[in-house]
Parts: structure tokens; sequence; C-alpha cells
């Protein structure tokens, strides 16, 4: 009786924990989404019958394709920098006991605090050649000219670099607190049977925070696919047209409300939403994302 | 069991939360189709304007201090397309009287966007009238929906001192012109920078090279191989190739300070606001008084006009959704015409007793070497009109056009691109183009 009440209880509290964030996906997820649908079946001026012409619209759109390809570029870069360096640095950074262990924790979070126009601003004073403190680098690889760095060509590794520093920071300190999970007499286990520094890194901790690695690469996948705000500040402001409709979002706000047609512009967002579901699903099943570390330690 | 009876109930509060959300815009859009007549509380306004535009509002919110609440806001001018796009989505959030870039015209004058008031019933005639020919881009269908705040007509700003150093004389032709600039070769003085908007507003549009030509509502001419596009590359390339012609944008950091800051621009193609806005001021090219003025554009071959193009020439739109019309079209009259609150402004008014407030000024201002308005007034009425105001996105379009020029293309290839893409864009909005 006690039992049934007490796991009772245990259900009520697991739902009422869950309920605000239920109703934010909700309101903030569920309904647009089903917003979006029926907009984007709407009649536009290109589509006059309206239903799946808008996302064969977007399809054939002359800029579909190039953002495609700029995209899946930018991830190919980005992704497997931030997983490394992630990674790396936080392992690094658990080595660290003593006085230094928070000021290094402060200090990884500090470029993540730049975001928006203002990372656009700093970014631009920090590889401009006329402005940047760099420029006697950029000299000796022979970069002189502002279109030097900034052309179209530079421009995946240009939001690489601006991307990585926003968000880097934030995961070393979130992949830090995951490394802290580990049991400490494991760790003690493995130095008495010899492993060295490297050995307990690679072969014991990486492992084990693999999940916490796929989350975030689950989200960092999200993030980046859907980049908006570095192309769209510095193509508006900074440096006018050298970055438009570069991503998919930017192609839908384009389409949205330079274009005047929502239907397009959320068939093309439904898109992106449906690859990003599948590429999501498929990391988290295909790495058995839910029940691995169970395995693991059970092994050990 | 428990698990089932949450997900369904999610899944019907999500469904009737959308029923909930589309009925309600449109119940907005209906309610703001009655609009007209008086309001019942205090009078207001909303204008959004950019921060060159902000004194002009806050003037006209003191004149009006005690009668009608008038609220300035900043807003970028990039943002305020898609803020009315989304404003007619929900039914709701349009400003009142908003200074709008000038392309956006067309979007708001068509039937289905109708968000520009038709300023016929609203605004005396008189005032159009003294506008002579300067608000015709306004006009669209018959009827001005628009207030030109200025005209931006191109004219050939040149170093007197520079000149006079090397025994130039201005040219007056085209073909004068690539001769003079051929002159300043291994000198270090160059003859403009064009990576930027002055090719399309100095040059291109000049020229005559259809862009943007809608003839018959419905068709545009769009062509890059058409001779009057040819012409500006064939002239224009070999200066870029000899160095005389920057292809950087006049306000590329590198420019500035290798060459604009340097006293190094002999003659550069610029709208009539370069003066007050680039020439002079000390955070940009920081010319001494006495060595700059202006003189007519240099007319192109079998031209009987010099024409000019256009850089810019913002527009008020009043809101067919203000509260009270006539308010709002009053102050759009005011912002784009009162001729004492644009005597000290830096662009030219298009408004005529505005425009001599404002000649006056400049005429008996010592820092220019001669007076410029002579040329601007000659220009003014030059403006080729074969470049109308079109639904696709040209000013963004021509930010491709600039970095193209900036990566090192040719002049004939980066503006090959640039036409590509327009002749891409265009059906997307209902247009047919046509060679």
């Amino acid at each position: 009786m006690l039992l049934q009440r007490s796991k009772l209880m245990g259900q009520i509290n697991g739902f009422l924990m869950f309920l605000p964030y239920l109703i934010l996906l909700v309101m903030f997820a569920v309904v647009p989404i089903v917003l979006a649908i029926s907009v984007s079946m709407e009649k536009t001026l290109v589509n006059p019958d309206g239903g799946f012409g808008n996302y064969l619209f977007v399809l054939q759109d002359f800029r579909f394709l190039p953002a495609v390809i700029n995209v899946s570029l930018f991830l190919l870069i980005y992704l497997p920098t931030m997983l490394i360096v992630v990674a790396g640095l936080s392992l690094l950074l658990d080595t660290i006991k003593g006085r230094y262990a928070v000021p290094l924790r402060l200090a990884y979070l500090v470029p993540a605090g730049i975001t928006g126009s203002v990372a656009i601003l700093v970014w631009y004073f920090m590889l401009e050649p006329t402005y940047s403190p760099f420029a006697p680098l950029f000299a000796e690889v022979g970069w002189t000219q502002s279109t030097d760095i900034f052309n179209s060509g530079n421009l995946i590794w240009i939001f690489a670099l601006m991307t990585f520093f926003t968000g880097a920071g934030n995961w070393i300190v979130i992949q830090y607190g995951s490394l802290q999970s580990i049991p400490d007499d494991l760790l003690e286990a493995a130095k008495l049977d010899g492993a060295n520094g490297w050995q307990v890194a690679l072969r014991i901790k990486l492992p084990l925070i693999r999940k916490y690695l796929i989350y975030m690469l689950v989200l960092v996948m999200a993030a980046g696919l859907q980049i908006f705000v570095e192309p769209y500040l510095l193509s508006s402001t900074v440096f006018p047209g050298i970055a438009k409709d570069w991503s998919l979002n930017q192609l839908s706000y384009t389409l949205a409300f330079l274009g005047s047609n929502l239907g397009a512009a959320t068939a093309l967002s439904l898109m992106l939403l449906v690859v990003m579901l599948i590429l999501a699903l498929f990391v988290i099943f295909r790495t058995d994302f839910f029940d691995e570390a169970k395995n693991k330690i059970k092994e050990q | 069991m428990k698990r089932k009876f949450l997900s369904s109930l999610a899944i019907a509060s999500a469904l009737t939360l959308a029923a909930c959300a589309g009925g309600a815009s449109d119940a907005g859009d209906s309610a703001s189709d009655s609009d007209s007549g008086a309001a019942a509380g205090p009078r207001t306004l909303l204008v959004w304007v950019d921060t060159v535009r902000e004194p002009a509002c806050q003037a006209y919110q003191a004149s009006v201090v005690g009668d009608i609440e008038v609220t300035c806001e900043v807003v970028g001018q990039e943002e305020i397309l898609p803020k009315i796009q989304l404003a007619n989505a929900a039914g709701e959030g349009w400003p009142d009287v908003v200074f709008s870039p000038p392309n956006s015209v067309s979007i708001y004058a068509e039937a289905t966007n109708g968000f520009a008031l038709n300023l016929d019933d609203y605004v005396d005639s008189a005032i159009i009238d003294d506008y002579n020919t300067s608000n015709d881009w306004c006009l669209v269908d018959g009827s001005y929906y628009c207030l030109k705040n200025d005209l931006a007509q191109t004219v050939l700003w040149y170093d007197t001192v520079i000149f006079d150093e090397l025994g130039l004389t201005v040219p007056t032709t085209m073909a004068e012109f690539s001769a003079t600039a051929m002159e300043l070769k291994g000198t270090g003085y160059v003859a403009g920078a064009i990576g930027d908007q002055g090719f399309y507003a100095g040059y291109l549009w000049p020229s005559g090279c259809p862009m943007a030509h809608v003839q018959d509502g419905t068709n545009v001419r769009i062509n890059a191989a058409a001779p009057e596009c040819t012409r500006v590359f064939e002239t224009m390339q070999p200066l870029v190739d000899a160095g005389v012609v920057d292809s950087r944008s006049a306000f590329d950091a590198g420019f500035l300070t290798e060459v604009a800051q340097q006293q190094k621009v002999a003659m550069h193609i610029g709208p009539s606001w370069w003066g007050e806005f680039v020439i002079r001021p000390a955070d940009s090219w920081a010319i001494p008084e006495g060595r700059f003025t202006a003189a007519e554009m240099p007319s192109w071959p079998g031209e009987a006009t010099a024409w000019s193009g256009e850089w810019g020439g913002g527009i008020w739109v009043v809101s067919s959704h203000a509260e009270n019309l006539q308010d709002a079209a009053d102050a759009g009259v005011f912002l784009a015409t009162d001729p004492v609150m644009r005597e000290d402004k830096v662009t030219f008014p298009g408004y005529a007793p505005a425009f001599e407030l404002w000649a006056a000024r400049l005429g008996k201002d010592t820092y220019y070497a001669a007076d410029p308005t002579v040329a601007m007034v000659a220009q003014a009425s030059r403006i080729r009109q074969d470049n109308n105001p079109v639904r696709y996105d040209m000013r963004g379009q021509i930010g491709v056009l600039q970095t193209e020029i900036g990566t090192g293309k040719t002049l004939e290839e980066a503006t090959g691109i640039f036409m590509q893409s327009l002749i891409e864009l265009a059906p997307g909005v209902g247009y047919t183009v046509i060679d």
C-alpha cells in the first residue's frame, strides 16, 4: 500500500516537474509547427493553387542549392572542430586541480558572452587588415585588403570561427560538469592498474561522457543547420551583399519578408525541421544514446 | 494508459491553440479594415525613422506638442519591410508614417499588401505641384503613394585643386571622362571608387542599362547584353585595369585611409548628398575647405541628355491603417517638405520651396570651391526614368553586385551575375522578363 502510494507520488512529482517544459514545448514548438504546415499549403502569387507547389518552388529556387552547399560545408568544419576542441579542453580542464580551475573555467566562458551584432563588430575589427591587431600577421600571408579576408570563398571559415567562439565556452563548462559524474573509485582503479593521463582520458573518461558529447553534437548540429544571425548581420551592415541568402534560414527569411511568399518560407522551414529530426534520430539511435553508458559501467 | 492520456491531451491542446490563433488573426484583419473615422482617445502618431531622419521627426514632435502625441522610433532600414509584412500577417502593429528605402513603394502600393495610403485625397495638390517632377518615383498606376524625402541624383564631384595642378578640364562626355581619368595614371590620383552602389547609380543607371524597366505593369526589361550596359563595361573596365578607378567601395576602410583621406580622389561620380555626408565630415574623407565642387554628369554617346541615376532618395510612406489618416498624411507632408526643418539637413530636398532654402545655405557655404547646387539643380530633372520601383529585392541584389566587384571579377562578369539574379527573382513576384 505504502509502496504504491510513494510510486504514485513519484509519478505525480515527475509529471509536475515536466509540466512547464511541456507547456513551453506545446506553445513554442507544436503550435508553430502545426500552423506552419497549414501556411505552407497556402496560395501565393506564383502558386495560385496552393498545396505542395510551395515546396517545389523552394527546391527550384536558384538560391536553394548554393545555400544547402554552404550550410553543409559549414557543418563539416564546425561540428568536428566543436567536438574535438570542446572534448579536449574539458578533459584538460578536468586534470587541473587547485586555484587555477575556477579562473580557467571563467576564462573559457568570456567569449561566449559576445554574441550577435557585438560579435560581428568584434570580428570585423579583428579581421579587417586596416584595423586589426593581427595586421602584421596577415601581411606576412599576403592579406592587406579587406577583400582578401572578407570574400565569399572565406565565409565558411569566418562563420565557423564566429560561431565556434560564441558556443565553445558554454559547452566546455557543461562537459566539465559531465566529467564530474564519473565515480572517483573508477579513476583510482585505473591509476592503480597503471594507466597514465592519456589512457585515463581517452579510454576511461571519454567513453563515459560519450552520451553527453552526443547530446552536444545534436544541439550544435541543430544550431549550425539553422545559422542565421552571423551571415545576416555581416551581409546587411558591414559588407552589404557578401552573404545574401547564404544560409537556408536566410533564404527562408528573404522569401517570407522580401519576397512576400510566406508559403514558400514555411515550406523551407519545415524541410529544415524534417532534416534535423532525421539527423537527430539517426545519431541518437545509432549510438544507443540511452543504453550505452549503463552497459559500459556494467562491463567494467 | 496515463501516458496515452497525456499525449492525446497535448495534441488536442496544440490543435485547439492553432485553431484559436488562426481565428484571432482573421478577426484582427476584419477589425483593421474599419479604421477610418475619428480616434476615440488622444491623437497619437507612430513614426519610424532612421538615425539621420530622427531630428526631423523630433522637430515635428515639437511642432505639434499638445495636439498630437508623436512617437519617433528608430528602426533599421533593412527591418522596415519585414516588420510591415509581419504586421500585415498579424493584422496589427503598423507605424503611421515610415521613412522607407525607395524601392519598397512598389510592394506597399500593391493591392494585396495595401500598406501605402493613396495620397490623392489627403495631400494638397499644390504640394505635389511644387515637387515638379521630383515625386514621380512615387507615382504608381496614376496615384501618388509616397512623398520623396530627397533626391539623390548623381553629379560629377571633382577636386579643383588637383584639376588645376594637373591642368585638367572638367569632362562633359563619358569619352572625355575616360580620357581625363587615364591622364591620372601614374600620378597616384584616382577617378573615383566603384565597388559599391555608386557603380549602379552613377554608371549603369545613367547609361540606361535595363535592370528594372517596368513596361505595362507586369513586364520588366532586364538585359545585361544590351548596348547600354556593354558600353559601361567597355568604358570603365580599362580604367579599373589601369588602376585609375578603384574597385573598392568608397566606404572601404582601406580606401579611406590610403586614398580618400590622403586627398587623392581627383573626381568621383556620386549622389547629391556626397558632399555633406562623405566628402566633408572629419570621420569620413575629411577633405579640407575650398577644394571640391560638383559639375553636371558626363553624357553617354548618342544621348541628348546628360542623365543621372539615383543613390538612395528615401521616401515617406503614410499608412493606410492609421487611426487618423489626415493626421498621418500631414505628418508625412511636414517630414518630407518643411523648408525650415530641411534647411540644415544633408540631403537635396525634392520639394522646391524647401530646396530654395537648402541651396541658399549651401551656396553661401565657403566649404565648396564653387556652388555645387547649380549642377544638382540641372541634374534633378535628368534622373533617367527607365529604372522603376520593382517588387523584387533590388537593394539586396545591388549588395551582391558590390561584393562581386570587390572580389576582383570584371565589371561585365559582376554585372552579369547581378542581372541574372534579377532575372531569377522577377517571376517570383509576378513579373515577366523581356529583353
